[in-house]
């Protein structure tokens, strides 16, 4: 029976004894590349048991055991670090993107949070925040430099707000540069996100929306997990807090994780948000399975959605006759 | 001067102000996670601590561990080496074929792996060793840190291709990741009878202890295949 191994093709003997030999020359790079092309192949494979180096051993690829490892070492080395390289696709970029999103978020918050704090002392009455606030300090600094024609002039003029002396106004200065940076960083991000996705996840584009869609990729992990989750685990993407809390104390299930951020649910009257979830989270995991398998765009999509979401509205007119009660009852408790 | 004990063939007890587990650095003067180099007498001895390694804590748990200086292990759920290290110290003359399915922890599995010859990477689904069948040659023990819900079956499967007659299977069984909400004895009481059971080839358990205080919630195992 013929057989595939990492040195090359044997044809061996019911017990496994070597009959013929056509081992591969001894080229790192070109028997990394064999043994990765033999890993999906369900044909040929050694029987069970099989003693792959006593084999090349027996069929002279190598002379030795050590030759044997150091080779074998050296080709999946190379074989491993392929399929490393070959695992940074184009959607692992939009998650990194995603995720530096996040930290960028959370870090302009709290630096925008001190310099409202650090900054009030001076001009407790400016009534600005966040980035209207950094681009005020960077261009006045002092409220003593307020032009008359700015509209906070009066404010500035009759401020209870302390002094502020040269090498504090600096540092403000100096401070509140970088948060414009951030700033204007996220604005690059989200411009990226955006062109990223419009271009590897069409689809899921126009019915997430860019950003919620590439939020979804992020989560799951890559765009083909995503296109692989059944439409109800899409449902509830980001709500893995939730989904804990239900799987251990039997907590009502969660109706929407992040896709509770789209227009279509957050517009919506809360005794249709549940069904509004489900066939959004119907047509995105479709969306994504478009775009996964064939990247092309399909523009009835948001139409299709659309008119489903019609009919929801039209069959669930007013709300049913009580609220649900947030807390099931929990039933039998498995843990105590 | 540090006491050294050996516990078992390439495990040792050095005392340097307190007992730490330990091994020989197979790459002298590198260290892989934060782990101290102790030298004695000429010989570099790398800290092993029990609570980043299952497999450091059944030492500790007391474990018979089947490995010797020339063992092939097959070692499933490398992710970025702390244990393999180890394992790889103690079968300075043998080969730790080690499969890890996520490429990022493969990233960084991959530095670990090119200082040191007797690792053999295997970036492939443990779940499906036909996949690298075309690699592995038989091993004496299987080693198992995957945590996945069907471990027994992934053990089993590459049990049935990979381990000789006499061989052995150590797995660390984690109960939240197969029942979030269960009961943890409870859910090693299943996984053991699966494993004694549940599928082709069927093991003979040899030693079941959780593996506290190092970890919570963990079963550790040691088993033969059944004759
Ligand atoms: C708990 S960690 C292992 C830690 C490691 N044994 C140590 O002590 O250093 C589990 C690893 O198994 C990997 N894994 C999970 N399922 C797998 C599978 N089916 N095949 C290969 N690796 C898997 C995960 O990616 C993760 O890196």
């Amino acid at each position: 029976m013929k057989i595939n191994t990492w040195f090359g093709i044997l044809e061996i003997g019911s017990k496994g004894e070597v009959l013929a030999s056509d081992p591969f020359p001894k080229n790192i790079r070109e028997l990394a590349l064999r043994s990765l092309s033999l890993r999906e192949s369900r044909q040929n494979l050694p029987p069970e048991g099989f003693d792959l180096k006593a084999a090349a051993l027996e069929c002279k690829f190598v002379e030795s055991p050590s030759e044997y490892y150091s080779l074998l070492h050296e080709v999946t080395l190379d074989a491993a670090k392929i399929q490393v390289s070959e695992a940074l696709t184009p959607d692992q970029r939009i998650v990194q993107a995603v995720e530096a999103l996040d930290d960028i978020n959370e870090t302009t918050n709290s630096l925008s949070e001190r310099l409202f704090e650090w900054y009030g002392g001076y001009f407790p009455e400016c009534g600005l925040n966040g980035e209207a606030l950094a681009l005020f300090i960077v261009k006045y600094g002092s409220r003593e430099n307020v032009v008359p024609d700015d509209p906070l002039y009066l404010k500035a003029r009759d401020s209870m707000g302390a002094k502020l002396e040269a090498a504090d106004e600096a540092l403000l200065k100096c401070f509140a540069e970088s948060v414009c940076s951030l700033y204007e960083r996220r604005k690059q991000i989200e411009a990226y996100i955006e062109s990223s996705m419009e271009n590897l996840a069409p689809n899921l584009a126009i019915t997430a929306g860019p950003m919620l869609g590439a939020r979804l990729i992020s989560i799951a992990g890559s765009l083909e997990k995503l296109a692989a989750f059944p439409s109800s685990t899409i449902q509830v993407i980001g709500a893995s807090k939730a989904l804990f809390k239900h799987l251990r104390e039997r907590a009502p299930s969660p109706k929407h994780g992040v896709i509770y951020s789209h227009p279509l649910i957050n517009t919506s009257p809360w005794w249709m948000r549940g069904k509004i979830a489900r066939a959004l989270a119907a047509k995105l995991s479709l969306a994504a399975r478009i775009d996964f398998y064939s990247g092309k765009r399909d523009s009835s999509l948001p139409e299709k959605l659309e008119e489903k979401i019609q009919k929801i509205r039209a069959l669930n007119p007013r709300p049913p006759q009580k609220r649900p009660e947030s807390g099931a009852k929990p039933k039998k408790k498995r843990r105590k | 001067m540090p006491d050294v004990r050996t516990l078992s063939d390439g495990i040792f007890e050095v005392t340097k102000g307190k007992k730490q587990l330990a091994t020989k650095n197979l790459d002298p003067g590198k260290t892989v996670y934060g782990e101290k180099l102790i030298p004695v007498e000429g010989i570099e001895y790398r800290t092993w601590d029990p609570r980043r390694s299952k497999l450091g804590a059944m030492v500790l748990k007391k474990f018979n561990i089947p490995l010797k200086e020339d063992s092939k292990v097959l070692y499933l759920g490398a992710a970025s080496g702390t244990t393999v290290s180890h394992v790889s110290d103690i079968v300075s003359e043998g080969a730790v074929y080690a499969v890890e399915f996520a490429p990022r922890s493969m990233r960084d599995f991959i530095g670990l792996a090119s200082r040191r010859k007797n690792i053999i990477p295997i970036l492939a689904d443990a779940g499906k060793p036909a996949s690298y069948a075309h690699i592995v040659e038989p091993v004496d023990l299987i080693f198992q840190d995957v945590a996945q819900p069907n471990q027994a079956e992934i053990a089993a499967r590459n049990a049935a291709r990979f381990l000789t007659k006499g061989g052995y299977l150590m797995l660390s069984i984690k109960a939240r990741s197969i029942d979030t909400a269960a009961n943890p004895k409870e859910v090693f009481t299943e996984e053991v009878k699966k494993l004694e059971q549940a599928f082709e080839p069927r093991f003979e358990i040899l030693t079941a202890r959780d593996l506290m205080p190092y970890h919570e919630d963990h079963l550790g195992v040691l088993a033969k295949l059944k004759e």
